[in-house]
C-alpha cells in the first residue's frame, strides 16, 4: 500500500543535505531573534540553527519562524540545547547572554558573561572549527577578547559587533540633522562599543564633502550647532530605547544582519567592528575595539589605517585602559 | 515629539559672507491634500534653526512636500505590530511608516529602534504616535491593536471590549485616511473584521480580516514537511472561520496540478491509513502550542500580513484566503466575515475565488457563520 508521496514523487538522487552557508545564532532571546529575523528575510542562509539552554522559548521561536517558509527561501532551520545542531556553520552569532538593565553599564555584566561563553564557546568550535564568529553580547569589546581566548581560533575569524551599531545611529542622526538619508551620510564611531566611543568628525561627510571644512568646530564645544550632541545622543540611545521599551533589538539585528552579508557574500566591505588592535594606534594591550575593518570570507582580513589627531587617538587608548583594566581581573 | 515635523524653507541665501551666515528657517502649515481634511504628508527633518553646515553644503530646490504613495499605518506595537514593521521595511514595500499605540513609552521606544537600523535598509520615513494624525493619508492600515482574553472571559464579553476600543480607532482612521484600506489581524478576526467594516462604514472590497492565511501557510508548510519539498510548491487552503473551526479544503490540495485525493481517497478522513487529518489538527493546535511555549506568536503572523501587503500595495491580483463578507454564498444567510480564496489589489478584495465545496465543508461553515452571528448580534455598537 504504497504512501501518497511514493505515488506521487519518484525519487531520482538523494537530497544533498549539506549546507554551504549555515548561519548558528547562540541566544533566542530579543536579539538573537531580530537577527534570525533579518537574516531570513535577507536570504543570506540556506540553514539557520537556534541554540538556547531555554528550551520552550527555543522550540516556540523556532516553530514560529518555521510557519513561516512561505515566506522566505531558507529552507532547513533547526534548533536544540545541544550544540551539535550548529555543526558546519560558516557563521556563529553569539547573542547569549545577561542583559543590560535599566541604568546598569555594560562593563558591569562582564563576568556573569565570562561565564556563560565558558559554556558555549568550546562546543561551538568543536561542531564547526572552521566557522567565524560574531560576537554581540555586551560589554561586546571584552566578549570578543574572551571569546577568542576560549576558543584557540585566530583573531581575524572572531569578530565583534562593537561600533557598527553606534556608527548606525551616528549616520541615522545625521542624516536627520541635514535631511538626507542615513545611507548617505558617511560617519565613523570607533574605539569601545558603549560610553567611551570616539567619533571621528575629519570624516564625517556627504558626497565627499567634508562637514568639517564647512565648519572646523564641528564636535566641539565651541561648534554654536551642537554636532557632539549627535554623538551624545548615540552614547545615550541604548540606555534611552531600554527605558522606553525594555530592550534594544531592531538596530542591533539590522546592523548584524549587514555585517553577516558581507562575511557570507565575501563582499569586502569595511564596517566599524571589534577587532584584535595590538600593536596600532600606540596599543599595547591584548584588547579588542572597533576600527574601520575589511570583511570577507575568512573574517577581518585588513584593517583600514585611519589618521587620527592627537585627540582621538588620546581617547581610544583611553578606551583602551577602561578595557584592559576590567579585562585583567576576568577569572578564566 | 516622538514625531518629526517638517519644516519648509526657502532656498533663499541670507547674505554671502559665510561666517555670519544664516539660514532662515521657515515652518510653513503643509498645503492641505484635495478630498482629504485633515493636514498633508509630512515630510522627515527637523533641522535647527541656525544649521549653517547643512545651508554650507546643500543647495535647495524644492520645497514641495513629498507625496506618500504607498504608506503604511500600523496601529498597535505589540509583538505581532513589530513583526508586521520588520517584515514590511524588510520587503522595501512602504515609503511611509506611522506606528500607533496608546503606550507611549513602548512606541517611542521601538520608533527609536527601527530608525537606528535606517543605513542598512531602504528605509522610509517611520514616524510614531499616540495621535492618529501621525496616520494621515495612509494607503494601508493595519490593525493588530486589541483586548487580550481575560482568563475565564467569555468571547462575547472580550469582543463588547473590543468594539469599544475598534470605535474610537476606527472614527481616527477614517477621518485621516477615509480611502485607505485595513487589514484587520486582532483576534477574534472575523469578528472583529466585521466589527471594523460596521465601524468605519467602508465598502466591504476595503476591509480585509487576516483570516486563514497564516493557517494556509502553516498548512503548506506542514505539508511540504512530509513530502520534503518547499512550501511554495504545496498548494492547499484552509477557509472559513480563523482558529479551532477552520476547513482545510482537501479537494484542492496538490503538488504540480496532481490532488493528493487522487492517490489517497479517504486522505483528511478518520479512516485514512496516513492520517493527514493531522495535518490540519497540527495547523489548529499550532498557535496555542508556540503561545504555551514563547508567551505569543509574533514572527509567522508578520511575514503573512506583509504578503497581503505586498499584493495590495503593488496591486499584484494574487489570490489569498483572507476573511471577506460571505453573506449569500455557501447557504449563508448572515452577516458575517468568513476566509474564502480572495484577489487582492489596489482597491483591495475585488473578487472572490468560488470554491466548490463538499457538502460536509459547506454544512461547516454554515455552523461556523451560525457561530459568529449569534455573538455578532449581541453587539451594541
Amino acid at each position: 500500500m504504497s504512501s501518497v508521496k511514493e505515488q506521487l514523487i519518484e525519487n531520482l538522487t538523494e537530497e544533498d543535505k549539506v549546507s554551504q552557508s549555515k548561519i548558528t545564532i547562540v541566544g533566542t532571546g530579543a536579539v538573537g531573534m531580530a537577527c534570525a529575523i533579518c537574516i531570513l528575510l535577507k536570504d543570506l542562509a540556506d540553514e539557520l540553527a537556534l541554540v538556547d539552554v531555554v528550551t520552550d522559548k527555543l522550540k516556540g521561536e523556532t516553530m514560529d519562524l518555521q510557519h513561516g517558509s512561505l515566506f522566505f527561501n531558507t529552507s532547513k532551520i533547526v534548533s536544540g540545547k545541544d550544540y551539535s545542531v550548529s555543526a558546519n556553520s560558516k557563521l556563529v552569532i553569539i547573542t547569549a547572554g545577561a542583559r543590560q538593565q535599566e541604568g546598569e553599564s555594560r562593563l558591569n555584566l562582564v563576568q556573569r558573561n565570562v561565564d556563560i561563553m565558558k559554556s558555549i564557546i568550546p562546543a561551538i568550535v568543536q561542531n564547526s572549527p572552521d566557522c567565524k564568529m560574531l560576537i554581540v553580547s555586551n560589554p561586546v569589546d571584552i566578549l570578543t577578547y574572551v571569546v577568542w581566548k576560549l576558543s584557540g581560533l585566530p583573531a581575524t575569524r572572531v569578530i565583534g559587533s562593537g561600533c557598527n551599531l553606534d556608527s548606525a545611529r551616528f549616520r541615522y542622526l545625521i542624516g536627520q540633522k541635514l535631511g538626507v538619508h542615513p545611507s548617505s551620510c558617511h560617519g565613523w564611531i570607533i574605539g569601545e562599543h558603549g560610553d567611551s566611543s570616539v567619533p571621528l568628525w575629519s570624516g564625517v561627510n556627504v558626497a565627499g564633502v567634508s562637514l568639517k571644512s564647512l565648519d572646523p568646530n564641528i564636535g566641539t564645544d565651541s561648534d554654536k550647532d551642537h554636532w557632539k550632541n549627535i554623538h551624545k545622543e548615540v552614547v545615550g540611545s541604548a540606555y534611552e530605547i531600554i527605558k522606553l521599551k525594555g530592550y534594544t533589538s531592531w538596530g542591533i539585528g539590522l546592523s548584524v544582519t549587514d555585517l553577516v552579508k558581507s562575511i557570507l557574500k565575501n563582499l569586502r566591505r569595511v564596517h566599524p567592528v571589534s577587532t584584535m588592535v595590538k600593536g596600532s594606534y600606540g596599543i599595547k594591550e591584548e584588547i579588542f575595539l572597533s576600527i574601520p575593518c575589511v570583511l570577507g570570507r575568512n573574517g577581518v582580513s585588513d584593517v583600514v589605517k585611519v589618521n587620527l589627531n592627537s585627540e582621538e587617538e588620546a581617547l581610544l587608548k583611553k578606551s583602551a585602559s577602561t578595557l584592559w583594566n576590567v579585562q585583567k581581573d576576568l577569572r578564566f | 515629539m516622538s514625531w518629526t515635523v517638517g519644516i519648509l524653507r526657502a532656498s533663499q541665501r541670507a547674505g554671502t559672507v559665510r561666517a555670519n551666515f544664516l539660514c532662515p528657517a521657515m515652518a510653513l502649515s503643509p498645503r492641505p491634500l484635495a478630498a482629504i481634511p485633515l493636514g498633508g504628508a509630512w515630510a522627515v527633518a527637523a533641522t535647527s534653526k541656525m544649521a549653517t553646515v547643512k545651508c554650507e553644503l546643500m543647495k535647495n530646490f524644492s520645497s514641495e512636500e513629498a507625496v506618500r504613495n504607498s504608506k503604511i499605518s500600523i496601529v498597535g506595537t505589540g509583538s505581532v505590530g513589530m513583526a508586521c514593521a520588520i517584515s514590511i521595511l524588510l520587503k522595501g514595500l512602504s515609503d511611509e511608516l506611522a506606528l500607533v499605540d496608546v503606550d507611549e513609552g513602548r512606541l517611542k521606544g521601538e520608533t527609536m529602534d527601527l530608525q537606528h537600523g535606517s543605513p542598512f535598509v531602504k528605509m522610509p520615513n517611520i514616524v510614531s504616535s499616540r495621535d492618529y494624525l501621525v496616520t494621515a493619508n495612509s494607503s494601508l492600515v493595519i490593525i493588530t491593536a486589541g483586548a487580550r482574553q481575560e482568563k475565564g472571559e467569555t468571547r462575547l464579553n472580550l469582543v463588547q471590549r473590543n468594539v469599544a476600543i475598534f470605535k474610537l480607532m476606527m472614527s481616527n482612521i477614517v477621518q485621516y485616511s477615509p480611502r485607505c484600506k485595513l487589514i484587520v489581524v486582532s483576534n477574534p478576526v472575523d469578528i472583529l473584521t466585521y466589527v471594523a467594516w460596521k465601524l468605519s462604514a467602508f465598502p466591504q472590497n476595503r476591509v480585509i480580516g487576516s483570516g486563514c492565511n497564516l493557517d494556509t501557510a502553516r498548512f503548506r508548510f506542514l505539508i511540504g514537511q512530509r513530502l520534503s519539498i518547499h512550501s511554495e510548491s504545496c498548494h492547499g487552503w484552509i477557509l472559513g472561520e480563523h482558529g479551532d473551526s477552520s476547513v482545510p479544503v482537501w479537494s484542492g490540495v496538490n503538488i504540480a496540478g496532481v490532488p493528493l485525493k487522487e492517490l489517497n481517497l479517504d486522505i483528511g478522513t478518520d479512516k485514512d491509513p496516513e492520517q493527514w487529518k493531522n495535518v490540519h489538527r497540527d495547523v489548529v493546535a499550532s498557535a496555542y502550542e508556540i503561545i504555551k511555549m514563547k508567551g505569543y506568536t509574533s514572527w509567522a503572523i508578520g511575514l503573512s500580513v506583509a504578503d497581503l501587503t505586498e499584493s495590495i500595495l503593488k496591486n499584484l491580483r494574487r489570490v489569498h484566503p483572507v476573511s471577506t463578507r460571505i453573506k449569500g454564498l455557501y447557504g449563508i444567510n448572515e452577516e458575517v466575515f468568513l476566509s474564502v480564496p480572495c484577489i487582492l489589489g489596489e482597491s483591495g478584495i475585488t473578487d472572490l475565488i468560488k470554491v466548490k465545496l463538499a457538502p460536509e465543508e459547506e454544512a461547516h461553515l454554515q455552523k461556523s457563520a451560525k457561530t459568529l452571528w449569534d455573538i455578532q448580534k449581541e453587539l451594541k455598537f
